[in-house]
């Protein structure tokens, strides 16, 4: 999307936000701020209509803000919503985990925000000092060094395949145009670790988990994580192992994943919070194509249909059961 | 203080004579980060690095620690001690990181209890420091009494000069150390003085965080201030500040059990940041919601520590802002509170 109207889009941000402060609509706006570092942004609250310039809308914008919303607040809420947003709040309200009523879904069409780990791997290990993002490309100056990366290379692979830019129910649409139609989601990015053999998946699967150091960035980002004791927080007895070991770290993210299975809204809050790098998507994709495949299901975008884990029909298939003798 | 070099090509050199009576760990470039690591081949040393991933402290204090491990003996437990630690050099730590090694002195020699652990590994561990020619804009060391060329905690500091290694000891088991090794020179006394010049230039470079040396007396009439509210709101409460921060040392004991009655108990680390860190048995939780696990992070760096120890419990090296999540930036949490103990005090 071009720098225009990514601009426009913050401009409109700030606009409604004021407004619906000033008119009393909400109480608060959960919203995007500028990080402290280069292509950062951080989650902001604001109550006060003077400070809504403090909004700010770009590429670095990859949190997902939905996990900001709780059940227990009787606020009246007003939230920037890209599409992931939107789907994890539609998901939420489906699980009963929130109620609409006091939440003002302020919609944005967003076309896709930075895999920031992947610009590390380019930069190395050194500071970016200043970063502007640009039409198609993104320029980056550290101490010594000066870099332009192509934009489109850089952007999350989860908002690649996306096909909703826009939430799937807004309260207020800002820039209300239709984003380009999205490509069919042919799940052709997983085409590569599904054609790897069990061992060379194993080895891939660890190599990956093995530098997680259990620091629950993961679970804490995710939107669906909102248990109030995570099984793995089991103590009374210990459920699972809770070491950074390899053995530990698979038992934990595996079955995580197995929890958001049918769940997941694809928002890559996971993997983008991850400091150590760890692509976690190639967990969550694989399990958004099953369940796609399994059961036409796509979480968080009708606030009808529950979700397969939660919900049971006689034609389920069940091929992989086993025929009692 | 003795003053010696090494061309750049040499410090493999150096390393496998290291090698001959030390483990040597050393940083090392891998996916996801420079780590600290037991360096096997000195072709995996990368000195040409900013700051590690995770921080040496886990040469020290290890992610998951074997205190000890057990066998089943008919009726009876056999408990199986670690191994002698082996003497250790670490090599290439950042002269912020090294400031741990006093703390974690105090710290797990407080009271009346010593830990054995920490305290054995202290013993055996030699740290040669290499001296930071270009912080980070993240770095605050020199807030928090360390420099990027501080030797208060190395036994030797290494700074790099064109195509050397300058080498100089700080204490004696530094010097006894640099005495050992053939392949150091003499160093160029020309450069020697430019060296020193450097250090003051790049030291100079750092902003200094004005008020940070005060900030545990401004802290004592802060703790229930609503600042906290503001501050810990965005937080997701997940353990990255807390795991990648060089001065966290808190742990979890476990024991680990297998079928046949043999296992090992282990300490993982722990962080203030987790609800059950706290939680007590009778289910009763003191720090049960985000708000007082901020707070209580900050309060321990910066008003437990200096007024247990007399030092700040915190490096300046800017991991947690560069890694935080949600970006939170502990240097904003610092202006809040210069700007409410003085409105307080007003």
């Amino acid at each position: 999307m071009v720098r225009k109207i990514i601009d426009d889009i913050e401009k409109s941000i700030r606009e409604t936000a004021k407004k619906l402060l000033e008119e009393g609509k909400v109480d608060l706006i959960i919203g995007y701020t500028k990080g402290s570092i280069p292509l950062r942004s951080r989650p902001c609250f604001i109550t006060d209509a003077s400070q809504t310039d403090m909004l700010v809308w770009n590429q670095s914008c990859d949190f997902n803000l939905a996990n900001y919303l709780t059940k227990n607040d009787d606020r009246k809420i007003g939230i920037i919503s890209k599409g992931c947003v939107g789907r994890a709040i539609v998901h939420l309200i489906v699980e009963k985990q929130l109620s609409k009523e006091n939440i003002t879904i302020i919609g944005i069409p967003c076309e896709g925000v930075l895999n920031r780990a992947k610009i590390m791997v380019e930069i190395g290990d050194k500071e970016i000092i200043e970063a502007n993002i640009e039409d198609n490309k993104i320029i980056i100056k550290g101490k010594d060094f000066n870099k332009t990366l192509p934009l489109q290379d850089y952007i999350n692979q989860l908002c690649i395949t996306c096909h909703y830019k826009i939430p799937p129910i807004s309260d207020i649409i800002i820039r209300d145009q239709k984003p380009e139609k999205p490509l069919k989601d042919d799940f052709k990015d997983l085409d590569e670790i599904e054609s790897k053999s069990s061992n060379e998946k194993i080895e891939y699967f660890k190599k990956e988990l093995n530098r997680c150091i259990r620091c629950y960035a993961c679970r804490e980002a995710c939107p669906m994580c909102y248990c109030s004791l995570c099984f793995i927080d089991q103590n009374k007895p210990v459920w699972f192992g809770k070491t950074a070991d390899i053995s530990d770290n698979f038992i934990f993210h595996l079955i995580r994943a197995l929890h958001v299975a049918g769940r997941c809204v694809s928002c890559g809050a996971c993997s983008s919070v991850c400091p150590m790098g760890i692509d976690l998507n190639f967990i969550t994709r694989k399990l958004e194509k099953i369940a796609k495949e399994r059961f036409d299901f796509e979480s968080g975008i009708s606030l009808e249909t529950p979700p397969p884990m939660g919900a049971y029909k006689f034609d389920d298939k069940q091929e992989f059961m086993i025929e009692e003798d | 203080m003795i003053q010696k070099m090494i061309s750049k090509e040499a410090i493999a050199d150096l390393i496998k004579e290291l090698q001959k009576e030390f483990k040597v760990f050393g940083p090392v470039k891998e996916e996801g980060g420079v780590l600290f690591k037991e360096i096997k081949d000195a072709k995996e040393i990368c000195l040409n690095y900013s700051n590690s991933k995770i921080p040496a402290k886990s040469v020290l204090f290890p992610m998951i620690d074997t205190l000890f491990s057990y066998e089943k003996e008919g009726k009876k437990v056999k408990i199986i001690e670690n191994p002698p630690y082996e003497k250790t050099v670490i090599l290439g730590i950042r002269p912020c990181d090294s400031m741990i090694f006093s703390l974690f002195k105090n710290f797990f020699s407080f009271g009346k209890y010593k830990d054995p652990y920490v305290l054995n590994r202290l013993e055996n561990i030699t740290l040669i420091g290499l001296g930071c020619l270009e912080p980070r804009t993240t770095c605050f060391c020199t807030s928090v009494n360390g420099g990027p060329f501080n030797k208060e905690s190395l036994d030797v500091l290494i700074t790099e000069f064109k195509d050397n290694y300058y080498l100089e000891s700080s204490t004696d088991k530094g010097e006894a150390l640099i005495k050992k090794i053939k392949s150091l020179t003499d160093a160029d006394k020309g450069d020697l003085a430019k060296i020193e010049k450097l250090h003051k230039d790049i030291e100079s470079l750092i902003p200094v965080i004005e008020g940070l040396d005060s900030i545990h007396t401004k802290l004592d009439g802060l703790f229930d201030h609503q600042m906290w509210k503001m501050e810990s709101q965005g937080c997701l409460g997940c353990g990255t500040c807390t795991y990648l921060c060089p001065t966290c040392h808190c742990f979890d004991v476990l024991d680990e059990n297998k079928k046949d009655g043999s296992g090992r108990r282990i300490r993982i680390w722990d962080t203030c940041q987790f609800p059950l860190f706290t939680l007590e048995t009778s289910g009763h939780n003191p720090r049960s919601t985000k708000l007082p696990r901020v707070r209580q992070r900050i309060y321990h760096k910066f008003n437990y520590y200096p007024k247990n120890y007399n030092i700040i419990g915190c490096v300046g090296c800017g991991r947690c802002i560069i890694n935080c999540p949600v970006s939170s930036d502990i240097r904003n949490i610092f202006m809040s509170v210069e700007k409410m103990s003085s409105k307080t005090e007003g």
